[in-house]
């Protein structure tokens, strides 16, 4: 990776802040990622992290700051540009979110058909080797709600590298699946990347995957960036908030329930 | 007090400028998308308009014939006292083309599609698929709302007319069954006092039902926030602000064609 971290940064988060109701969820996050390195985004639930990721693929726009993505700023160019660019970036969704109404050939031929003149003949060639790679050939005709969550998820996955994306964005891609399923998604996106030459972009909290994939991590609390590192670094980390967070332990710096008001006035009763 | 007054009004006003900027979005693609290259597919038009329109023939004939039967009985209750049971004819068919049909087929396609729709769109609101088309670069308007809007606007005069027809039949069915008209002569009578624009006044209106469908059943799918519950309170809203928004706008459009003489 030491080579590629000179290059370019493929996307750049300069002071990006973001809030909602008048909370701020992104706090000033700085963030470089580099071309071809997977990168993973590791924090609690409700950290901030998805809302990190939707910064990055333009669902949301920051209120400060910027976001670069091939040194174009997303939160800033035309929506005709932006189109452009998102059609240079996959992303599969925590619960897959392929189209119930369209079978899985059907699904990932859907950004080609929208986006590409190709023939119907190469368009089915396109589909079958996507398919092949996430190991589904033969589920061609079935239905989102006929196959089970970790095929989904690998359905998500192919169509999200149908247009031959620089970047991928995954969203939880194992939460929710045993763990040897879990670890198979693992493979398949390690595997994608170095193959592909993807630029890999991974929100989880799921600690085997951070490890398995990460090239870098970066821990995310409160909406700011605690740490970002390789995955020797974090483990050597004398940060307490990366140490609990890796080791889940429910006492430390992050504590989920500090802002609660205890019971006894929750009842009015002081 | 004042603030929950001032909250329900900013809340009204956001939602009319949403379902406004839908339809200039739904119209944006309609006129302006094929210049781009980019318009909505024909093959989901054709199978929206098969799921609006074919599956609600036989609802849509039930509702009118049944309508055309009962108004029939209730006027010839008063006409035969008058010995004018011919004029039931005339009444039947005006009744149901003017007013009934178009009406009463909005009210169930509303009822029928735009609930569909809005717990449709309001389903993959939920399940991040329409963030999913949005981050495919696949506008889900263009993708979604403009071949529903398309298919509504032309199969409910289609319904409509059909409406007419099945509302005639019930009249025809009381008139010569029951109070004994020739059936020929009844016929006679219905096109005699059935005008051409009674029927096409009719149809402007839905036209203007089938584009309010359309537009709310799509804004409050797109727009459903919450998981499961959302979806619900989506499909209810839409299915209780069409029928408002229906018969309002049957209120005024009778009104325009009334003082306007047309």
């Amino acid at each position: 990776m030491s080579d590629e971290i000179k290059k370019e940064p493929i996307i750049s988060l300069r002071n990006v802040t973001k809030s909602f109701q008048g909370k701020k969820i992104i706090d000033n996050v700085n963030l470089d990622i580099h071309p071809g390195e997977t990168f993973v985004i590791m924090g609690c639930s409700g950290s901030g992290k998805s809302t990190l990721l939707r910064l990055m693929t333009g669902a949301l726009k920051p209120e400060e700051g910027s976001v670069l993505i091939k040194g174009k700023d997303i939160a800033k160019i035309p929506d005709e540009e932006l189109d452009v660019v998102k059609k240079g970036f996959g992303m599969t969704f925590q619960y897959s979110a392929l189209l119930d109404s369209l079978t899985v050939e059907e699904n990932v031929a859907l950004p080609l058909k929208e986006h590409t003149k190709l023939a119907p003949e190469i368009v089915d060639i396109i589909i079958k080797m996507k398919l092949s790679l996430v190991g589904l050939r033969g589920y061609e005709s079935h239905y989102p709600s006929q196959i089970s969550g970790g095929m989904k998820k690998r359905v998500g996955l192919a169509r999200a590298i149908a247009l031959d994306p620089d970047i991928v964005f995954y969203d939880e891609p194992t939460s929710g699946l045993d763990p040897v399923v879990g670890g198979v998604i693992d493979h398949l996106i390690k595997d994608l990347s170095v193959k592909l030459a993807i630029t890999s972009v991974v929100v989880t909290h799921d600690m085997q995957s951070v490890f398995a994939i990460g090239d870098r991590i970066a821990m995310v609390h409160k909406g700011k960036i605690v740490e970002v590192g390789t995955p020797d670094e974090m483990r050597n980390s004398e940060n307490p908030y990366i140490q609990q967070f890796i080791n889940g332990k429910p006492q430390g710096p992050i504590d989920l329930f500090k802002e609660d008001i205890g019971i006894i006035e929750a009842l009015g009763l002081k | 007090m004042i603030s929950s007054l001032g909250k329900f009004v900013i809340d009204y006003l956001k939602w009319v400028k949403g379902i406004i900027v839908l339809l200039m979005d739904i119209l944006y693609w309609i006129f302006l998308g094929p210049f781009r290259g980019k318009t909505a597919h024909r093959e989901s038009v054709f199978s929206q308009m098969v799921f609006v329109g074919v599956r609600s023939v036989i609802i849509v004939f039930f509702v009118d014939i049944f309508t055309g039967i009962v108004i029939a009985m209730q006027t010839a209750y008063q006409f035969e006292k008058m010995g004018a049971s011919i004029y039931v004819a005339a009444l039947v068919a005006i009744a149901l083309c003017r007013e009934l049909s178009p009406v009463l087929t909005a009210l169930v396609v509303a009822g029928r599609t735009g609930s569909a729709i809005a717990a449709e769109l309001g389903t993959m609101k939920v399940s991040e698929q329409i963030e999913a088309l949005d981050t495919m670069a696949i506008n889900p308007v263009r993708f979604l709302a403009v071949p529903r809007f398309l298919a509504l606007l032309f199969m409910l005069p289609c319904l409509t007319i059909l409406g007419d027809i099945s509302g005639i039949i019930g009249g025809f069915i009381v008139g010569t069954g029951s109070l004994h008209i020739n059936p020929e002569l009844y016929m006679q009578t219905t096109f005699k006092y059935l005008k051409l624009k009674d029927i096409y006044t009719g149809l402007t209106k839905s036209f203007v039902f089938a584009a309010i469908i359309a537009l709310i059943g799509c804004y409050e799918g797109l727009n459903t926030r919450g998981g499961a519950e959302g979806v619900g309170k989506a499909t209810t809203r839409s299915v209780v602000i069409s029928f408002i928004l229906i018969i309002l706008a049957d209120c005024i459009l009778t009104a325009f064609f009334y003082f306007s003489k047309v």
